[in-house]
């Protein structure tokens, strides 16, 4: 005995209906994202120096060692990112400025500012500790060497680049810029 | 002196007793309640400058200074309420009123006290509005810089430089808030570049020129060790960094004063350890080869050496061969030397640099009890004699024990001297007598009345004379202090005299082992310990056989090797061409082989020159002039240079002897310990039973100078000091001179002064570039004055 109620023939007709109009749904976004601008970044094919890469103003990558609005080295060599980094990685040796060779705005400068970036975990307690402001999170991160013995950045490699007077704002970074000079195998 | 009465008082509701007479702060440090304070410091006068121990004591109006506040029955004290920290805070507020904040930059900062204060008690954020007044920082001298803005008017600097050296050449300007200190040449120190002010600054103030803006406090690791400088024996502590070429010694100070020198250092021990990185620093083995010293490698060097000694021994004999050592190496390597001469190059012609008469002085004192007085003893004995010398130039820890203790405990001093000394400021009685008549004084004292005759002048009367006498036969316990202007019988009489008295004795000579050179046997007639040679001993038993006549002394090496009868010189860590005059046409022909650390004159004959380690880069233990013996640590490493112990054993080794008989480690490893077989069976290894009754280890290495430690101390009488005190760094008396059998003097012996200054310190002190700068500093200043006049 063949006998349909009402109520099965709704339910079984409706179902297709919520597919097609779930899957409408769906598509609906795929579609009005196919004609949004795109926001998967085009590292490392975009334009500009960072290649495409976008960073939030808080990340902290490749160290930079910042320069006072003289051009001086604000770093004193007071060692105080080196008592605070955890993993060690911080080298100084100090020195004294004198009348002809002046490098940093207060009596010692850091003659030697190595930091090894093989044991570095970016926490930034170097910064926090940093009593002069010297040494900050730049956005580089472009590190991946062949060569382990590359990672150990000199303070060259590390400081900021002297800037025209006018320039207001502190250096964001420099090692984006360019690679580190490396010796590829 | 009795003893003063106990008095109890309270302090934070603690009670706590202490003598009459302590100092509040002293009574409270005691019990562990620290009192903060700047300008107070122990040993010096009380200045109540800082007013940073204010404490409330009950029933006075207001808060008290404790550090000028005598204890007093029944006292009742609150050293930490709320009050008081707010009076302390304020203190700070305005110390910090003025006091620069580059604790970055600044040499102090991690170290000093006015920043540990700020934490402790806040006041970190100033409320001044007004800019601080800024001056630009000076420098006094070679190795003092004056920041005045840091200066916290404490007067620790002026005290610690006029009543503890003695010096006054710091002094207060102005009053009130404008004070400042100031030196006493307008714009430069002319002192004795102590360094005491720097050390004692509780900011930084006072600068190290030689430390200055090197590292941080804490980035240094710190070794406590020996300066290797006078025969004092200063504790140094001395801070190390890692650097490109291994460990380098940033600084030396005194930050551990446990050791016998206790606040005290002088420019030696704090600046001149930086020869030990001169350019001209031995780095590699020479061998002459066409005339010329060229490097060698460590192994061509030895293997010359081993052969050639090897061969002249077997050749000429032990006779042909002579060696000298030195009075700054270790213990541990004289003895080895010594050794090595007699048992394996088979020869007695040993000897060193004699800076003064030891074998005579263990001859005299033999078998007295308590004859010879420590370092610390000075600071406390009641009289002192002192013949001879000049403390404050050759043993300037002395001069500060003398000084300390006339200051402080009112000793008396009686100094007999043919030049007006500078510790005659000090002295009860100065007796300047004609040079060369010391020995007369002494017959006086033994009550030779005709000897007056010689020494009185003008300035020294017949009854002063006399009364110094009357006034040393009546002294209670006194130390008798004499330098090298006694030897022989005149030490023997002196001793006479001392006997009546119970007086302690002090010999001094230079160099920081001297003595140790001289316990452990470094003369052609005596064995370690002043055992004679051809006398009764038992080191043929113990060592195999030794060759039985007296040696040549250095100048019989001379007389020797000008007739072409010494075949081979072995120099360990000595200069005999210049300090003795040592003929270096005579070593034309003989086979010299040298370890130093620089090329001295004696090493530009050699034919063959070990680059040896520094006493900074080895252990072991000195002897002081005293006769205290102290751990020497080693604190850092030079690549390619060996200690004066392992050149020895190597050498040994190439020489085919057996060097288990030479440095005695390893025992009862591959053996028993010695139980087994026993002492019944007549065949004991004596020195591994020893080691099982002294519970000590045996040492695996040959170069362990702990190993020759052991047998040191069982062989050698007086020497049987607390192995566990001297490791835990502190000093321990040994008595080998009074334990001598030495038996008679052969009368005339050769002693060469080294007559160092304040500034000078042998071969060692012409490299160090601080001493050398001071000299070239004091040398500049006065042709500018002379110019000037």
């Amino acid at each position: 005995m063949l006998h349909f109620s009402k109520q099965t023939i709704y339910t079984e007709h409706m179902s297709i209906i919520r597919d097609i109009a779930g899957i409408a749904k769906g598509m609906s976004v795929t579609f009005r994202e196919m004609f949004a601008p795109t926001v998967v970044e085009n590292y490392p094919d975009g334009p500009g120096p960072m290649k495409g890469a976008v960073f939030q103003e808080r990340f902290r990558g490749l160290h930079v060692l910042q320069r006072d609005e003289n051009g001086l080295e604000k770093c004193v060599a007071c060692f105080l990112c080196a008592a605070a980094c955890p993993s060690n990685c911080i080298y100084i040796e100090a020195a004294e400025n004198t009348e002809e060779n002046r490098i940093s705005g207060a009596e010692r400068y850091a003659e030697v500012y190595n930091i090894d970036y093989n044991r570095c975990i970016f926490c930034g307690y170097c910064v926090e500790a940093c009593p002069t402001d010297a040494i900050t999170h730049g956005h580089g991160f472009e590190l991946a060497t062949f060569n382990a013995s590359n990672l150990v950045y000199r303070k060259e490699q590390l400081l900021a680049p002297i800037k025209p007077m006018r320039t207001e704002a502190p250096v964001e970074s420099t090692s984006q810029l360019k690679e580190p000079a490396q010796d590829h195998p | 002196m009795a003893e003063p009465k106990s008095i109890t008082i309270t302090v934070d509701g603690k009670s706590l007793s202490a003598p009459a007479g302590t100092l509040l702060i002293e009574a409270c440090k005691a019990v562990g309640i620290e009192v903060p304070s700047f300008c107070y410091y122990p040993g010096l006068s009380l200045q109540a400058a800082c007013r940073m121990c204010l404490v409330r004591i009950e029933k006075m109006p207001k808060l008290q200074t404790a550090c000028t506040v005598q204890i007093t029955d029944g006292m009742v004290v609150t050293s930490d309420s709320d009050e008081v920290r707010q009076a302390r805070k304020s203190m700070i507020e305005l110390l910090l009123g003025n006091h620069p904040l580059d604790c970055p930059v600044c040499d102090a900062g991690g170290e000093c006290e006015l920043q540990d204060m700020t934490f402790k008690y806040g006041a970190a954020e100033s409320r001044y509005m007004e800019g601080k007044l800024h001056k630009e920082e000076q420098q006094w001298s070679p190795v003092v810089y004056f920041d005045r803005p840091r200066c916290i008017l404490c007067y620790r600097c002026v005290r610690a430089c006029g009543e503890g050296m003695d010096v006054w050449a710091l002094g207060v300007q102005n009053r009130g808030s404008s004070s400042v200190i100031a030196p006493n040449q307008g714009d430069h120190l002319e002192c004795e570049e102590c360094g005491m002010c720097i050390d004692i600054c509780p900011v930084g103030a006072l600068t190290s020129g030689a430390y200055r803006y090197k590292t941080r406090p804490w980035e240094m690791k710190h070794v406590g060790t020996i300066c290797t400088h006078c025969g004092d024996g200063c504790k140094t502590t001395l801070g190390m960094r890692r650097s490109d070429t291994g460990m380098d010694i940033v600084r030396g100070d005194n930050r551990d004063k446990s050791g016998i020198n206790g606040d005290f250092l002088c420019i030696k021990g704090r600046y001149a350890f930086d020869y030990f990185d001169h350019k001209d620093r031995l780095r590699h083995p020479l061998i002459r080869r066409n005339g010329q010293l060229t490097q060698a490698t460590w192994e061509e060097a030895l293997e010359h050496v081993g052969k050639r000694l090897k061969e002249i021994r077997d050749t000429q004999g032990g006779q042909a061969i002579g060696v000298i050592g030195s009075n700054r190496t270790t213990n541990e390597e004289n003895y080895l030397l010594q050794k090595f001469a007699r048992t394996v190059l088979g020869t007695n012609n040993i000897d060193h640099h004699r800076t003064t008469d030891f074998a005579g002085f263990a001859r005299a004192i033999t078998g007295k009890q308590n004859a010879t007085a420590t370092m610390r003893d000075v600071a406390t004995a009641s009289s002192i004699l002192l013949i001879g010398n000049d403390p404050t130039e050759q043993h300037p820890l002395l001069a500060w024990n003398i000084r300390s203790n006339v200051r402080l405990n009112r000793a008396k001093l009686f100094i007999v001297n043919s030049r007006p000394i500078k510790l005659r400021r000090q002295a009860a009685a100065f007796l300047q007598v004609p040079e060369g008549r010391e020995s007369k004084f002494v017959a006086f004292l033994n009550g030779d009345d005709t000897a007056a005759g010689s020494l009185t002048s003008p300035a020294v009367s017949n009854d002063s004379l006399k009364q110094v006498r009357d006034q040393l036969r009546g002294a209670q316990d006194p130390i008798i202090i004499f330098g090298s202007e006694l030897r022989g019988a005149d030490i023997a009489a002196l001793v006479k005299f001392g006997s009546g008295v119970r007086a302690m004795f002090i010999c001094l000579g230079d160099y920081a082992n001297s003595r140790g050179a001289a316990d452990m046997g470094l003369y052609p007639d005596l064995f370690p310990g002043y055992v004679a040679a051809d006398g009764p001993h038992n080191f043929n038993e113990e060592w195999g056989k030794v060759p039985q006549v007296k040696g040549m002394d250095i100048a019989g090496m001379m007389q020797a090797a000008k007739d072409r009868k010494l075949a081979a010189l072995y120099v360990v860590g000595s200069n005999p061409v210049t300090d003795y005059s040592f003929d270096p046409a005579a070593l034309q022909n003989a086979f010299v082989v040298v370890q130093e650390l620089f090329l001295t004159e004696t090493a530009l004959l050699a034919e063959v020159v070990f680059p040896a380690a520094s006493a900074y880069e080895k252990a072991g233990t000195f002897t002081n002039t005293c006769g205290d013996i102290q751990l020497l640590k080693k604190a850092g490493e030079i690549s390619s240079v060996r200690s004066d112990f392992e050149i020895i054993v190597r050498v040994a080794d190439r020489m085919g002897a057996d060097t288990k008989k030479l440095v005695p480690f390893g025992k009862g490893v591959h053996a028993d310990m010695g139980q087994s077989r026993g002492a019944q069976s007549g065949e004991a290894d004596r020195h591994a039973v020893w080691l099982t009754a002294n519970n000590l280890d045996p040492r695996l290495s040959p170069f362990d100078p702990m190993a020759i430690l052991d047998e040191i101390q069982r062989l050698v009488p007086g020497y049987e000091f607390s192995r566990l005190n001297l490791i835990a760094g502190n000093d321990e008396h040994v008595t080998a001179a009074e334990h001598s059998n030495a038996g008679a003097g052969n009368g005339l012996v050769q002693i060469v002064p080294a007559n160092d200054s304040l500034f000078t310190s042998g071969t060692l002190g012409r490299y160090s570039h601080t001493l050398n700068s001071v000299i070239e500093n004091r040398r500049s200043t006065e042709s500018k004055e002379v110019m000037a006049d």
